[in-house]
């Protein structure tokens, strides 16, 4: 069942609360080998519930997310709940506020199961956690989930919760989701707040839903969207219904296909299965348009300076205790720690002339479609990963199509599009204008309806 | 290139033989950041928004 299902039937009293919450934990018990969750907190999801319950009974509704059952990823911080995001360095921390997005969703009446495991610190893309264990991929329990969000994709993919939260900073909602056949939504920098959730890269940082469709990701961001005084990088932006029409149609959308970087050293099936989808957007009515993006190699350039020098300032107060991060997280901490404060600067100079440079785009097109990830779920521990005849760094190669887009800050949505030879997901990316989320959860929608996606997986 | 070794223990980094291979992906960021920056107009300013409504 979907988000607006089970809203559904709460409302004609088909299931409860309770009901949809104790299937979820027993979900959680029953998928336990896949190690998404950090924390289950099954006493006050089951007292949650039962609140739900009461307020629907009463008349009371606070829309389509109350009495779901969803969790979020352990770097969000819940009030009275430990916070470790991933990490041996908070391994013991218990929040004593909630993030605003937990008091958002919570006011919307969703049922928090727990929190979920991830990358450490959010810090890469395999959420191969050195303290609390490999997450585990549902299609294929020997590979990688993706990361960071890698505890939220694996959830989500396996049915155990409706929906979750991620973070995305260089990738880490679009990666999960594409590996794991999930809809994932990273909302325009700004959209959402940071309040309460750890930072990895101040400017880069992106809260977002997966879902296991698109209007249930819409469902999300009505929550979760809107100006939050904590804080200071939340916008004014007009909120809007993000959730698209039951009768969406491509007819007239102008969608990009890029000619340049985004299909450039992608592994063989996932390019067709993304050009698949595109001429289905151009079958149900949409006008394609070849487009040419700015030097997106460029702008990844950037990002990775970025991220270098906001996470090893973020993580300074630890610079003495080593022995707290793994070998992999305290390299790149280490690296960051050597980029000069004339490069970050420079890097900020850069970027504003790739804004610049990319909004011109939005006179040619609507939205664009590209691959998510230019390969499938690699195997757990695995380093490098084969595309076509060429041999990438598995963590370079996830993020390389993601990453330049949290450095502009637009709005991109990650769905699936089929199944390769091995019946492992592959993701496209939809990517807007900024604050237009509308636009890619449109046409996100449309090509779902259209009959772009997956079966479910076998594990849900 | 950069001499990595040298600016890791210029910023007290305790990094010595092959501890300091982690430093590798920094060259190849190099080649590509590098040019990018090298001839920016004076008057071309960073992305920072300095928020005045931290008082709110």
């Amino acid at each position: 069942m979907t988000i607006r299902e089970a809203a559904s039937a709460l409302r004609a009293r088909r299931v409860s609360p309770v009901d949809l919450t104790s299937t979820a934990l027993a979900r959680v018990e029953r998928n336990q080998p896949l190690n998404a969750f950090i924390t289950v907190l099954s006493d006050r999801a089951m007292e949650r519930a039962r609140q739900a319950e009461s307020e629907l009974n009463a008349g009371k509704d606070r829309g389509p997310l109350h009495g779901i059952p969803i969790a979020i990823k352990d770097l969000f911080a819940m009030r009275g709940v430990r916070n470790t995001s991933g990490s041996k360095v908070f391994e013991n921390l218990v929040s004593d506020f909630n993030s605003t997005v937990v008091d958002r969703l919570e006011a919307a009446g969703a049922v928090i199961l727990g929190k979920l495991n991830m990358h450490e610190l959010a810090y890469g893309t395999s959420s191969d956690n050195p303290y609390f264990g490999a997450v585990r991929n549902p299609w294929n329990t020997e590979r990688s989930p993706g990361g960071s969000s890698g505890g939220s994709g694996a959830a989500v993919a396996a049915n155990i919760v409706y929906g979750a939260m991620g973070t995305d900073t260089g990738g880490s909602i679009r990666i999960p989701a594409s590996y794991c056949g999930t809809v994932g939504l990273k909302p325009t920098y700004g959209r959402v707040s940071r309040y309460g959730v750890l930072p990895l890269g101040f400017t880069l940082d992106h809260m977002g839903p997966l879902t296991r469709t698109v209007r249930d990701a819409a469902i999300f961001l009505n929550a979760i969207a809107g100006r939050d005084p904590k804080d200071d990088t939340s916008s004014r932006h007009p909120t809007i219904d993000f959730v698209p029409d039951d009768h969406v149609s491509l007819r007239g959308m102008r969608i990009g296909f890029p000619e340049n970087f985004f299909f450039e050293r992608v592994d063989p099936e996932v390019e067709s299965s993304v050009r698949g989808a595109i001429a289905r957007a151009a079958s149900m009515g949409a006008e394609l348009k070849p487009i040419r993006v700015p030097d997106m190699s460029a702008i990844n350039a950037v990002g990775q300076v970025t991220l270098l020098a906001e996470a090893a300032a973020i993580m300074e107060p630890y610079r003495e205790s080593r022995h707290l991060f793994s070998p992999e997280v305290l390299g790149r901490l280490d690296q960051g720690r050597l980029i000069s404060g004339v490069d970050y600067i420079n890097a900020q100079r850069v970027r504003r002339r790739m804004r610049a440079e990319f909004a011109g785009l939005w006179q040619e097109v609507d939205c664009f479609v590209a691959p998510a990830t230019p390969n499938t779920a690699p195997k757990i521990g695995e380093k490098n990963v084969r595309l076509g005849d060429a041999t990438e760094d598995a963590r370079i190669a996830s993020t390389r199509l993601v990453r330049g887009i949290n450095v502009l800050g637009l709005p991109a949505l990650s769905i699936p599009c089929g199944l390769n030879s091995q019946g492992m997901p592959i993701g496209l990316q939809i990517i807007g204008p900024p604050f237009d989320e509308a636009i890619i959860l449109k046409a996100g929608a449309a090509l779902e309806d259209g009959g772009v996606g997956i079966p479910p997986c076998p594990l849900a | 290139m950069r001499d990595w070794k040298a600016i890791s223990q210029a910023v007290g980094l305790p990094l010595t033989g092959k501890q300091l291979d982690v430093l590798a992906p920094l060259d190849s960021l190099e080649e590509i950041f590098r040019p990018l920056v090298q001839n920016l107009p004076p008057e071309l300013e960073p992305v920072f928004q300095v928020s005045p409504e931290v008082s709110e």
